[in-house]
């Protein structure tokens, strides 16, 4: 028989891994936003807690699934036209600018949220069909989180393959670093900018539904996350899909095994992580050297 | 800028303190009014202290914190868990909490220090979220959740005043009052210091602060320990003030209040933080008298004023006070009078009789200096010997690697190898301030200035950096009789004296260029660098600025890199060339003029290519691109002066030039990134001259830019892939690219920044051809290659004329002339000559005169 704090210790380590998945969603999106656009989006939490609370609404009417699509696809629509309307004027003047923008959007929409839900949170079912645990012997395991893993990694390779093997991915990842040079080779950037906003977004929105029903939904549920978030960037390594990664397993690793050894320090463990990192790595973990922002 | 400190009765009137204390006096009367309490009058003191010590760090030095609300939670926490299990009383926990977060501060302060712009603002957003999760979890002390009771405002005896029944509301609010007033008092002190001048260059331009000799982080961090600790008496204050303490203070939406609040007020006014307080205590009370959710509207007001006026309340209240005519208009802010009698000290860099004479000692010595690039060796074991009082130039071919040479010796970046002796003393590894203190200035090849600052500001911030006062926090900068003298005598020697006022971005670019070069001489160097002063300047000011450069010489030590290749040959004392990282050539100007190797570095190593003999390409009769009185602009600097050439379908057309007289900016205008201001650019006899850079590419012009901008996070065969465009049969795919350079096929999967410079060169090239356009503009693809790879990339455009037009930028003259069919040749944003490229070639004398080779 497996010791029984072995198998507690398993379970942290996979919530661990299931946490990290949701933090890499989010970072990811912050990371290709940042890197096209150059600013920090600092509504990304806010995005998030929407696509949650969109699902809320969408699965009564559609169910699960369908609102797992559905209602990421609204949240990005939305993003884009705020990209489109309000952000690009912002693009030539100071870069804080945006940043204290994205900011106010996130005051904004967190209070809209609570405008219409109401500040409780609301509680959100998983789907019938993935309640309960599965068995792997001595090791249960919730069959939801298993379900949110694979989701995760399904986002998360989904957008590394649409980034490496499709044009569009390279026009962003080429775009990321010398944005003039890919217009000057025809490609007009404007449409990729308000796209990647979208996706990045996108991601975040996914994020936020999958997440959904492991504590229900509620209004400030995106400015924690957004937040870790940030450090997942920071101790990744700005631009650097795989620091991002990496960061986001250590980050989530940290929490939950802080929660099993000393739950007072859960979250601010990662700070503390983050602290170190940037004292001994400046750029992050995998960080490159980018010019444009040297 | 604000107004300079007041003077007498008169002063007191128009001092901005006048109408606040007023204002703050009858405020608990007023506010009762209006059924709000004198809490809330309190709460708007506790948030104007809170806003204007945060404008120390926002709006005067630049930096963007949203991580505020943790130094004043936490120095509410402090204080008030000292009162309730240590002291009691008012007085020490009050000195407590200003402690705690002060400290706490501090060591944040410390560790973020080194990070700039988003990051740093990221790095105060996480840490106040990992002070937040440790208030919130940390029940036993803070109470948690639920927020930590008991504080108490006992009465307090005050020698002189007595007994202070602070339990009153009203009492409370005087003895707040009082506290603001001295904090926002010492915060007025402060800002108008030299000390508080410094954050404003700093945030203006903190590079050019670096290099007139201010330790910048030392500044920052001072500024952000000075916000923390108002920020800290705000927290601990307010604490008293509810009795309370809950930790959403710590949170950072409460951080982005105060900056919310900051912005909206007004971060480029004194006063806007103390307004935008007023506005968000009153406006909260007010709206949450309707709805919880006032929030929603005041964000949707702070990204309104972040849309339409990021200068907030007080900017737009100027804004329409000048629109009504009621303003100071298109006045100045005034600056420090002229000292009556003259007490500056003479000799300045520009003073006095003549100079030292020439001595024989090297001023500056490099030995085996080395920096690279990646693969690329921008400067690869220089060594330098620069007299005493002489003006020694750095010439050679652009890419030659001479600004890196400065940039090096300046330590604007590390060096890779080799050392650095200033007067005989290694400085190799002393950081530029220090370096500039030690009488080592320089200029930038970019004008670089405090941009919004007024000229006489710029230069009083110079001198000031070598005064015993440059981190007082407590004299008045203005007052400093010294300074000004000094400050008002340099500037009458540049001839600036009238412009004093002005702010320094609205000055002509000759006058930018001759204040920047008086920035660099405030600080009293004895050896200045200056990189390119020259570029971009009408020639009236050509001579004005040269005039000033001969006058240095003599008195200090100049070191000039100029592509002007005349006057450097006229003005210098002693000449070094450089070409491809490494120095050729060295001596006066009449044995740099004689030195064949020179020739051969601005001729190129491709003698033995004999010229393609006269086979004019079957050429169309209508011009393919055509120009016509291009003018172009970078800011101020007037680069192109109508430019007007054609290039014929089936040609190869070259244009030539000295360095620096807008060439590259000529294909960059035609690419449309940087538009011209007037004149026509047309392609196919289509107007492009107000079209997008990627509209003009699919019409079919690819640029192969100097310099390459290689991606260098996709393999070679994603870059090219990135360029296709489709087009029927006979267009290029990256096979034919291979065919065309097959080194680069083994090459295929190797990302971009593993390549050489030849590679990419050749990737460039190919990356052009992927467009299958029809015009392909070259800027100088031969920059930095050896001499066998120039033969490869020779070859593949020989082979490319049969297929696309070609404009070819390029210095050196005998590759470009053996290449194209027709030249024209650019002199100071101006064809100077156009015709036959046999002509040129055949004619040595016309092009000694056009091209100085």
């Amino acid at each position: 028989m497996v010791p029984l704090s072995a198998l507690i210790l398993l379970e942290h380590l996979a919530n661990g891994i299931v946490v990290a998945a949701y933090y890499v969603m989010l970072a990811l999106g912050l990371s290709i936003i940042f890197g096209m656009i150059g600013v920090i989006n600092l509504a990304h939490g806010a995005f998030f807690a929407l696509g949650a609370y969109a699902a809320l609404v969408l699965k009564g009417a559609i169910g699960f699934a369908p609102a797992l699509v559905i209602s990421p696809i609204l949240v990005a629509v939305l993003g884009m036209a705020i990209e489109a309307l309000f952000l690009r004027p912002l693009y030539r003047g100071d870069p804080l600018l945006g940043l204290l923008f994205t900011f106010g959007l996130a005051m904004v929409m967190e209070q809209i949220i609570r405008i219409i839900w109401g500040a409780a949170g609301l509680p959100f079912d998983a789907p019938e069909a993935l309640r309960g645990a599965v068995r792997m012997g001595e090791f249960a395991y919730s069959r939801y989180r298993l379900f949110m893993l694979g989701g995760a990694v399904a986002s998360i390779l989904g957008l590394w393959l649409f980034l490496e093997k499709t044009r569009f991915g390279t026009i962003i990842r080429a775009g990321s670093r010398d944005g003039e040079m890919v217009r000057l080779l025809g490609i007009g950037l404007k449409p990729v900018f308000t796209a990647v906003f979208g996706i990045g977004i996108a991601l975040a929105a996914v994020a936020g539904v999958l997440t959904a029903p492991l504590a229900g939904v509620h209004p400030a549920m995106g400015t924690d996350v957004g937040t870790a978030a940030f450090v997942v960037v920071t101790i990744g390594g700005l631009g650097s899909f795989w620091g991002s990664v990496l960061a986001g397993l250590l980050v989530g690793e940290i929490v939950s095994l802080s929660i099993l050894l000393w739950p007072p320090a859960a979250q601010a463990s990662m700070y503390l992580l983050m602290a170190v990192v940037l004292l001994v790595r400046p750029r992050g973990l995998l960080g490159e050297r980018w010019e444009k922002f040297e | 800028m604000s107004a300079a400190p007041s003077r007498g009765l008169a002063a007191v009137g128009r001092h901005p303190f006048t109408p606040l204390i007023l204002l703050l006096l009858l405020l608990p009367h007023l506010i009762t009014q209006v059924r709000a309490t004198v809490t809330l009058a309190t709460e708007i003191l506790i948030f104007i202290l809170l806003g204007l010590g945060f404008n120390v760090l926002l709006g005067y030095t630049g930096l963007v914190s949203f991580g505020h609300g943790a130094y004043f939670g936490l120095a509410a926490y402090a204080g008030s868990l000292v009162q309730i299990h240590l002291t009691g009383g008012v007085g020490l926990p009050i000195l407590a909490g200003l402690l705690f977060g002060t400290g706490t501060g501090a060591v944040i302060g410390f560790l973020i220090m080194r990070k700039r712009g988003v990051y740093f603002a990221l790095l105060t957003l996480a840490f106040t979220q990992m002070f937040f999760f440790i208030v919130y979890r940390w029940t036993a002390v803070t109470g948690g959740e639920s927020g930590l009771g008991g504080v108490q405002r006992p009465a307090v005896r005050i020698p002189g005043v007595g007994l202070l029944n602070l339990g009153n509301a009203v009492v409370y609010y005087h003895f707040v009052l009082v506290v603001v007033l001295v904090g926002a008092y010492l915060i007025w002190r402060i800002v108008h210091s030299p000390f508080g001048r410094v954050l404003e260059a700093i945030r203006e331009n903190e590079q050019r602060a670096i290099f007139v000799g201010y330790n910048t982080k030392a500044y920052k961090f001072t500024a952000f320990v000075i916000s923390c600790a108002a920020t800290s008496l705000a927290g601990i204050l307010y604490a008293l003030l509810i009795r309370f303490v809950y930790p959403e203070t710590v949170h950072v939406n409460f951080s982005g209040e105060i900056l919310a609040m900051t912005v909206v007020g007004g971060m480029r006014h004194f006063l806007g933080p103390a307004v935008g307080a007023g506005f968000f205590i009153f406006f909260r009370d007010f709206l949450s008298a309707y709805t919880e959710n006032w929030l929603v509207v005041f964000g949707a007001l702070f990204m309104l004023f972040i849309l339409l006026s990021p200068e907030g309340i007080c900017g737009l209240a100027e804004r329409i006070a000048e629109w009504l005519g009621l303003g100071r208009g298109a006045n100045y802010p005034a600056v420090p009078p002229r000292p009556a009698a003259n007490p500056a000290p003479a000799g300045g860099p520009l003073g006095g009789a003549g100079g030292q004479a020439a001595r024989q000692e090297p001023a500056l010595v490099c030995r085996g200096l080395r920096k690279g690039f990646g693969a690329l060796r921008a400067v690869d074991g220089v060594d330098l010997a620069v007299r005493g009082g002489a003006l020694h130039s750095i010439i050679g071919p652009n890419g030659a690697g001479k600004t890196t040479l400065f940039n090096c010796v300046t330590a604007l970046f590390p060096t890779d190898g080799g050392q650095v002796t200033f007067e005989g003393a290694d400085v190799t590894r002393l950081p530029p301030h220090a370096l500039v203190r030690r009488g080592l200035a320089r200029s930038f090849q970019i004008i670089s200035l405090f941009h919004s600052l007024p000229v006489f500001e710029n230069v009083r911030i110079a001198v000031q950096a070598r005064s015993r006062h440059r981190f007082s926090l407590v004299v008045w900068a203005d007052d400093l009789a010294d300074i000004n003298a000094e400050t008002w005598q340099l500037l009458d020697d540049l001839g600036l004296a009238e412009k004093a006022a002005m702010p320094a971005d609205s000055l002509s670019h000759g006058d930018q260029r001759l204040l920047e070069i008086g920035i660099a001489l405030a600080t009293r160097p004895r050896l200045l660098l200056l990189d390119e002063p020259l570029a971009g300047l009408s020639a009236a000011e050509r001579t004005r600025i040269a005039a000033l450069i001969r006058r240095l010489a003599g008195r200090i030590t100049v070191v000039l890199i100029e592509h002007d290749i005349d006057r450097v040959l006229a003005l210098s004392d002693r000449l070094s060339v450089l070409h491809q990282g490494r120095l050729i050539a060295e001596g006066t100007p009449e044995e740099i003029q004689r030195n064949p190797e020179v020739q051969a570095a601005y001729l190129g190593g491709l003698r033995a290519t004999p010229p393609v003999a006269g086979v004019p390409a079957a050429r169309g009769d209508t011009p393919l691109l055509s120009v016509e009185g291009m003018h172009t602009y970078y800011g101020k600097s007037h680069i192109l002066r109508g430019v007007s050439l054609e290039v014929f379908p089936g040609e190869v057309a070259a244009l030539l030039g000295r360095n620096g007289v807008g060439k590259t900016t000529t294909l960059m205008s035609i690419m449309g990134t940087v538009p011209p201001e007037s004149g026509r650019v047309r392609f196919r006899g289509e107007l492009i001259s107000r079209r997008p850079p990627e509209q003009i590419a699919r019409l079919g012009i690819a640029l192969v830019p100097q310099g390459r901008r290689i991606f260098p996070n996709l393999t070679v065969w994603e870059n090219l892939a990135l360029a296709a465009r489709a087009r029927g049969e006979g267009g290029w795919s990256a096979d034919r690219v291979f065919d065309l350079f097959p080194a680069l096929r083994t090459l295929r999967a190797s990302r971009g920044d593993q390549l050489s410079g030849g590679e990419r060169q050749m990737l460039a090239i190919g990356r052009a051809l992927m467009t299958n356009a029809d015009l392909l503009l070259l800027d100088e693809p031969f920059e930095g290659l050896a001499p066998a790879v120039i033969e490869v990339v020779v070859r593949a455009l020989e082979q490319l004329r049969k297929h696309a037009t070609l404009l070819l930028v390029e210095q050196n003259a005998q590759l470009a002339l053996n290449l194209a069919d027709r030249v024209y040749v650019l002199g100071n944003g101006v064809v100077e000559y156009s015709g036959p490229a046999s002509d040129l070639a055949q004619n040595l004398d016309l092009r000694v005169k056009l091209l100085g080779v």
